[in-house]
């Protein structure tokens, strides 16, 4: 029963990390550009999610909507007026861009919001079901639900749409992608939106469960790496499975040798995996 | 990247008013020659005010800046003939503690300060001590409650917070003498400086007072999920839990309590009940935390420093920013206002006058009746227990300040 309910607690974090992971993951693995503005993306979903429903009575599983667009169409912007210009150039060149960006995106935040901490309190708070003796924080599990249900369609998107196999077409080869037609610097920022809305749709789900704050960019930005290294990189799929299994591990980690060393379990895992199976759980399929 | 230990001026509105401040004195000196000198006494104050614990630095920058408003708007400390505005000089350390070590010895060399504010809690207090020490610059620290920072033997360094201990031996014979059924304390520490060593200190006093302590469990910093710890907590059904952290930590902890059912009869939290960001943010599960805090709003004291009631420092802080200060704050502006009481005693700003006049001090502030030991930590204080009760904190202990009585069960 004990391990039951940490595998529960497991899932349901590990769905929301995977949440955060999906979008960086498809910007890593498309672009090649390792967005460090990831975190601050995640933050400001929630404060998008915090202000609708604290001023509009939006609910943050709906604002998801609001989140997803807005920081799909800053997503969009970032790339195409600023990232697109240094595309080709040295991995060194993009994260130093980005690291910038950061730098200013999250103190704008932090001057127009300060640093302190907000929740978003539901008037109707789902609180928890016990089944068979298992406790489902409810809010949680809906909020995991919901971010792996998304990056399901991310998938699927990627999968079935014209532009999902363009994005697809462009990460496997960008320049034969050109010769068929592709405007690949166009799908470079449709990507980098798509990895922002994500960032904003899992910012909004995170509202109801983190207390909200410009300084826990940096935290989910390292959720976001380490996901990405075990699940695998620029895959969906793998995104999932990484976030699942670090969820999971933390929680056993947790379990077996106290709370203090949850994340140490998870890390010695990623430095094994890094060893022997340096291309993630998942390898280095991804072009789904 | 950042510039390594930028100068930190006040925010615009405190750097136009200081410049028409100063453009108004320059002025007024021009055209009376004769007047009293207006000199500008420099009190350094390395501050967290970016990273991790930027909250807290700008919570103290608050309590400097009233300080510094209030001294200057009554015309200055007058000290025999000579009268001084204050100017306070931070530089933000960006959280690092070896960077506030640094930023001490910059403001000290190259800044000119005569005095100093420690850096945010007891580990780079006690880092930055040395610095002052070696330059003989009274230092006033406003956030180190570890007895560990004042017994170095030195001769410069005064807290304004008591030992841990003084925290968590009234929360223990309160909860173990209340008449209710609580035998049992679960613990759960954030594993950094203050955090730990209160938990530690709440070990030994409930121990003391023959409950038990069933389980001790650390977390890390930047833990995000407290699952586990919790689903074993829900086991062992504790009567008593405290948790220790910041207020992120202890505010996410409250909400994954309650998701996992968790429900003792007293639930204590240090340190975040004492700030309003933590009712605001729990809101509804706020209610019946209870918490201990070396000052509280609500306590009152008739003070001889520049604030006086604590009423009207109390009022002074939120015509000034619009909300309650709480002890991080007050403890900030007492700093302040107990270095300016000694400066007017001693009758001059040289250090080792200044500095034997804070050493004997024994007045009463708005703070809380002043006194330091022999180590420099501050021994007069009676800090208050309190408890949420309908949205605010209301004090419990010590019995002369006393707002309600502490309520048992009611943890959801």
């Amino acid at each position: 029963m004990l391990y039951a309910q940490i595998l529960i607690n497991g899932l349901v974090l590990g769905g929301l990390y995977a949440c955060i992971a999906v979008g960086f993951s498809l910007v890593w693995g498309v672009l090649n550009v390792i967005n460090i503005l990831h975190g601050t993306f995640v933050v400001l979903g929630s404060y998008i999610a915090y202000f609708c429903y604290v001023h509009l009575g939006i609910h943050p599983f709906l604002s998801i909507i609001v989140s997803g667009g807005i920081l799909f169409v800053l997503g969009f912007l970032v790339q195409a007026g600023l990232i697109n210009r240094v595309m080709g150039a040295p991995v060194l060149t993009t994260l130093v861009l980005t690291f910038g960006l950061e730098l200013l995106l999250n103190n704008g935040i932090l001057l127009a919001f300060s640093a302190d901490y907000r929740t978003v309190q539901l008037a109707n708070p789902l609180g928890s079901t016990i089944i068979g003796g298992l406790v489902f924080p409810l809010e949680r599990v809906v909020a995991t639900a919901l971010a792996l249900g998304l990056t399901v369609l991310l998938y699927v998107m990627l999968a079935k749409s014209r532009i999902g196999r363009a994005i697809v077409a462009v990460r496997m080869d960008a320049e034969a992608a050109a010769l068929m037609g592709v405007n690949v610097k166009r799908i470079y920022a449709v990507t980098f939106g798509v990895g922002a809305l994500m960032a904003g749709a899992a910012g909004s789900l995170l509202a109801i469960v983190f207390p909200i704050s410009p300084l826990n960019s940096t935290e989910f930005l390292g959720i976001a790496f380490v996901v990405c290294v075990l699940g695998g990189l620029g895959s969906v799929a793998g995104a999932m499975v990484g976030g699942l299994a670090l969820g999971v591990i933390e929680s056993f980690g947790a379990l077996f040798i106290g709370p203090e060393h949850g994340l140490t379990i998870a890390f010695t895992l990623l430095i094994l995996l890094l060893i022997f199976r340096p291309t993630g759980i998942m390898g280095r399929r991804g072009y789904e | 990247m950042k510039k390594q230990n930028t100068t930190t001026r006040p925010l615009w509105g405190g750097a136009a008013g200081r410049l028409t401040a100063l453009a108004l004195l320059a002025g007024a000196a021009g055209l009376t020659q004769s007047a009293a000198a207006q000199e500008t006494m420099k009190v350094g104050a390395p501050l967290p005010l970016t990273g991790a614990l930027s909250p807290e630095g700008l919570k103290q920058q608050r309590g400097y800046d009233l300080w510094a408003k209030t001294v200057n708007e009554a015309g200055g400390i007058t000290v025999g003939n000579k009268t001084y505005n204050v100017e306070i000089v931070y530089v933000d350390y960006e959280s690092q503690t070896p960077r506030a070590v640094q930023s001490a010895e910059r403001l000290i060399t190259e800044d000119g300060v005569s005095f100093l504010f420690s850096p945010f809690g007891s580990g780079a207090a006690k880092a930055a001590s040395s610095v002052s020490e070696r330059y003989q610059i009274p230092t006033v620290a406003p956030t180190a409650s570890s007895p560990s920072v004042y017994d170095q033997g030195y001769q410069y360094l005064f807290g304004t917070f008591t030992p841990n201990s003084t925290l968590t031996t009234p929360l223990a014979d309160i909860v173990a003498n209340s008449g209710e059924e609580i035998k049992t304390v679960a613990i759960y520490a954030r594993n950094d400086l203050f955090p730990l060593a209160i938990a530690q200190e709440m070990e030994a006093s409930a121990k003391a007072q023959g409950l038990e302590v069933i389980s001790f469990d650390e977390y890390a910093i930047g833990t995000m999920d407290h699952g586990s710890a919790f689903t074993l907590m829900r086991q062992s059904q504790p009567d008593w839990v405290f948790a220790t952290g910041y207020i992120n930590d202890l505010i996410l902890i409250r909400k994954q309590m309650a998701d996992l059912g968790i429900t003792p009869k007293v639930l204590t939290m240090i340190a975040g009940p004492a700030y309003k960001e933590f009712i605001e943010a729990s809101g509804p599960l706020a209610e019946n935390v209870s918490s201990a805090a070396w000052w509280h709003p609500a306590v009152s004291y008739e003070g001889e420093d520049i604030f006086g009631a604590t009423t009207d420092y109390v009022a002074a802080f939120e015509a000034e920013y619009g909300s309650t200060p709480d002890y991080a704050e007050a403890s900030a502006s007492a700093a302040g206002a107990i270095l300016q009481v000694a400066i007017e005693k001693a009758g001059t700003i040289e250090p080792q006058a200044v500095r034997d006049a804070l050493a004997g001090l024994d007045i009463v502030t708005f703070y809380g009746p002043v006194r330091f030991s022999e180590t420099g930590q501050i021994n007069s204080l009676e800090p208050p227990v309190f408890q949420i009760q309908d949205g605010t904190a209301k004090v419990v202990f010590p019995e002369d300040v006393k707002q309600a009585d502490m309520r048992y069960g009611d943890i959801n």
